[in-house]
């Protein structure tokens, strides 16, 4: 029984140990700062000399308390060597290095041999097989200590592996976005300068109609421009790796309301039909990231659904998620782009790059912003038009 | 008006300077432009302008420091002009004193409307309180501060008393935004917890009383982070 508990909570402790050995590493893949600064270069974690010592003494006590209660009992030191082991091997396993490792095994050896064996209460060094127990000992916590710290460094090193490809796959996605980005937004700027130069130096050539017409491609343009900007902005909002954003609660029929409004503002002939839950519902989020989601889902769905069938934007309340669609009645979207529409790619099909500008971006934003809310964003195909919809988590954190 | 509306512009973009300038002029207004905080304050005090347009993003002083100035000798209606994405400046602005904001790029209309919203409020007050207390009307909707009565296309409306607290202080500041944190106050105290939560409830309860489509309201409007702004009466 004795042995049993013993054995139980020391290896109780082990795991605690392992666990919250853990929980820093993960704490630091989080700040960069600091898991820049305990980046290993030989051993990994820091030291705690205190904490090991804690733990070697109050394993060998345990451990040579239990062999006296056995000794006590039974009169018999056989096992008494096997209880030191044990401890010896736990203590190796929760202590950083090789010194509480190889100082327990040698107090152990003194223990067994001052305690349990036969001079009782005196050492006696002279003791056939003695060396044997001694180099076995000594053997044991050392090859515990090193495996322990090689499992621990390959932990760190794994954890850092992950956190480098996670950086990676930032890195990438955000190359993309900028590729994406500066070739969208050549075109318009192009046709800004060139109007702007025509007015300013033909201007005196131009009759009234020519120049309201160069002026208002400008407008267009710059309003188209603005759009981009600001989404821009909103990936700006999203700092230090992809799952970071200021999550408020905010009422969704609030968000949807402004996000329909501003965009009616931009397109004031877009038509819109509207819904919410009757209930009111408030999720977690960075609002104004959002509100940008559902303006890029509804703008594409009025330029280029080609319809003028009202597009309708609902709201639907699940067990733990609410779900925002943006459902346009329009041509629909081919297959084969669908697979490949929120990667930001642009589209090489047989229509050409310009006809559907920003469209791309729009949506690789979107699916920024949704997953960094930890959310999904999908599209699915309806026998007319199409369906695009994103869900957020409704967990109370 | 016999006397045109004089206006001071503080604002550090030569451009956007131009752009208002010109848009001002164009309306009747009379305008001065200071590219500092400097200049812009010397002729608030040299000038006593009606109305005092202020970009928070100035060279020599932050936009705020400005706003706490004038508001220690004047109440001189201030429309803060701002860039997208910064609600916390913009909520820090309307709660040290400023009347509204208008959020860059914006177009010559709606800085219009603004104008004119702040100037009716501040003529309002300088007149009498005649003007607060008669009743609100807006597009069907009629809100009665006396007797405290609200109707909608004349079918009076049942509001709690939290809520019609909160419809009347919009109403009567209407066209203005109103923050979370000053709704808060007044309505519940300024003691009360500064959790949003309740008045976002309170807000849904009247939205679905008073709005025929929440999600497209006709009457009040969020503005996402920063408060609830109620249309303009007419």
């Amino acid at each position: 029984m004795n042995h049993f508990f013993e054995f139980f909570s020391s290896f109780l402790r082990d795991f605690l140990r392992v666990s919250d050995l853990r929980m820093p590493s993960h704490q630091k893949s989080g700040t960069e700062n600091s898991a820049f600064r305990s980046l290993p270069a030989g051993i990994p974690t820091e030291k705690k000399p205190w904490r090991d010592a804690l733990i070697t003494f109050f394993l060998l006590i345990l451990a040579t308390a239990l062999s006296l209660l056995y000794f006590e009992i039974s009169k018999n030191s056989a096992n008494v060597a096997l209880l030191y082991i044990l401890a010896l091997i736990l203590i190796a396993r929760g202590t950083d290095g090789y010194f509480w490792g190889i100082f327990s095994s040698l107090i152990g050896v003194i223990c067994v041999n001052f305690l349990f064996t036969y001079p009782y209460m005196a050492l006696n060094f002279t003791l056939a097989g003695y060396p044997v127990t001694f180099l076995g000992m000594l053997a044991i916590s050392f090859i515990t200590s090193a495996s322990t710290t090689y499992t621990k460094r390959q932990m760190q090193m794994l954890a850092e592996r992950e956190r480098l490809l996670v950086e990676a796959e930032k890195e990438k996605m955000r190359a993309n976005l900028l590729r994406a980005i500066s070739h969208d937004l050549r075109t318009p700027l192009t046709s800004i300068i060139g109007s702007g130069s025509s007015y300013l130096e033909s201007g005196a050539l131009l009759d009234e109609s020519q120049k309201n017409e160069l002026v208002r491609q400008i407008y267009e343009d710059s309003n188209w421009l603005l759009n981009m900007v600001e989404n821009l902005l909103s990936v700006t909002r999203i700092q230090d790796g992809a799952t970071n954003v200021n999550k408020s609660y905010e009422s969704v029929e609030e968000v949807v309301a402004e996000a329909v409004l501003r965009l009616k503002k931009r397109l004031p002939d877009a038509s819109i039909k509207v819904h919410v839950p009757d209930e009111l519902i408030m999720l977690p989020m960075d609002a104004i990231l959002i509100e940008q989601v559902l303006i890029n889902l509804l703008e594409n769905a009025v330029l280029h659904s080609k319809s003028q069938l009202p597009i309708s934007c609902y709201v639907e309340k699940e067990n733990n998620s609410v779900i925002f669609h943006v459902r346009d009645y329009g041509i629909g979207i081919p297959t084969e782009r669908l697979q490949t529409i929120f990667d930001g790619t642009p589209y090489t099909g047989n229509t050409s790059a310009d006809s559907s500008r920003g469209m791309g971006i729009g949506l690789s934003i979107c699916k920024t912003i949704i997953s960094a809310h930890k959310g999904s964003i999908d599209v699915s195909p309806c026998e007319q038009g199409t369906d695009f919809y994103f869900s957020l988590p409704d967990s109370a954190q | 008006m016999n006397t045109k509306t004089y206006i001071v512009l503080i604002e550090d973009e030569k451009n956007i300077c131009n752009f208002i300038s010109t848009t001002l002029t164009s309306q009747g207004y009379k305008i001065s432009t200071a590219p500092n905080a400097k200049t812009g304050i010397s002729l608030i005090t040299s000038g006593c302008p009606d109305i005092i347009l202020l970009d928070l993003g100035l060279p020599d002083m932050d936009g705020i420091d400005i706003i706490r100035e004038i508001r220690t000798w004047a109440s001189i209606p201030i429309i803060v002009i701002s860039a997208r994405t910064q609600e916390k400046e913009k909520v820090l602005a309307l709660d040290t004193g400023a009347d509204d904001y208008i959020t860059k790029p914006f177009g010559p209309s709606e800085l219009m409307a603004r104008i004119r919203t702040a100037l009716r409020h501040s003529n309002s007050l300088h007149t009498d309180s005649l003007l607060t207390q008669r009743p609100y009307r807006a597009d069907g909707l009629v809100i009665d501060f006396e007797k405290r009565l609200v109707a909608l296309d004349g079918i009076p409306v049942h509001l709690t008393q939290i809520e019609f607290k909160i419809v009347s202080l919009l109403a009567q500041n209407s066209g203005k935004v109103i923050t979370y944190d000053s709704i808060i106050s007044k309505v519940w105290g300024p003691y009360a917890d500064d959790n949003n939560r309740i008045l976002r409830v309170n807000m849904a309860n009247i939205r679905r009383k008073l709005e025929k489509n929440p999600a497209e309201p006709h009457y009040i409007f969020t503005e996402i982070g920063i408060g609830y702004r109620m249309v303009e009466e007419g």
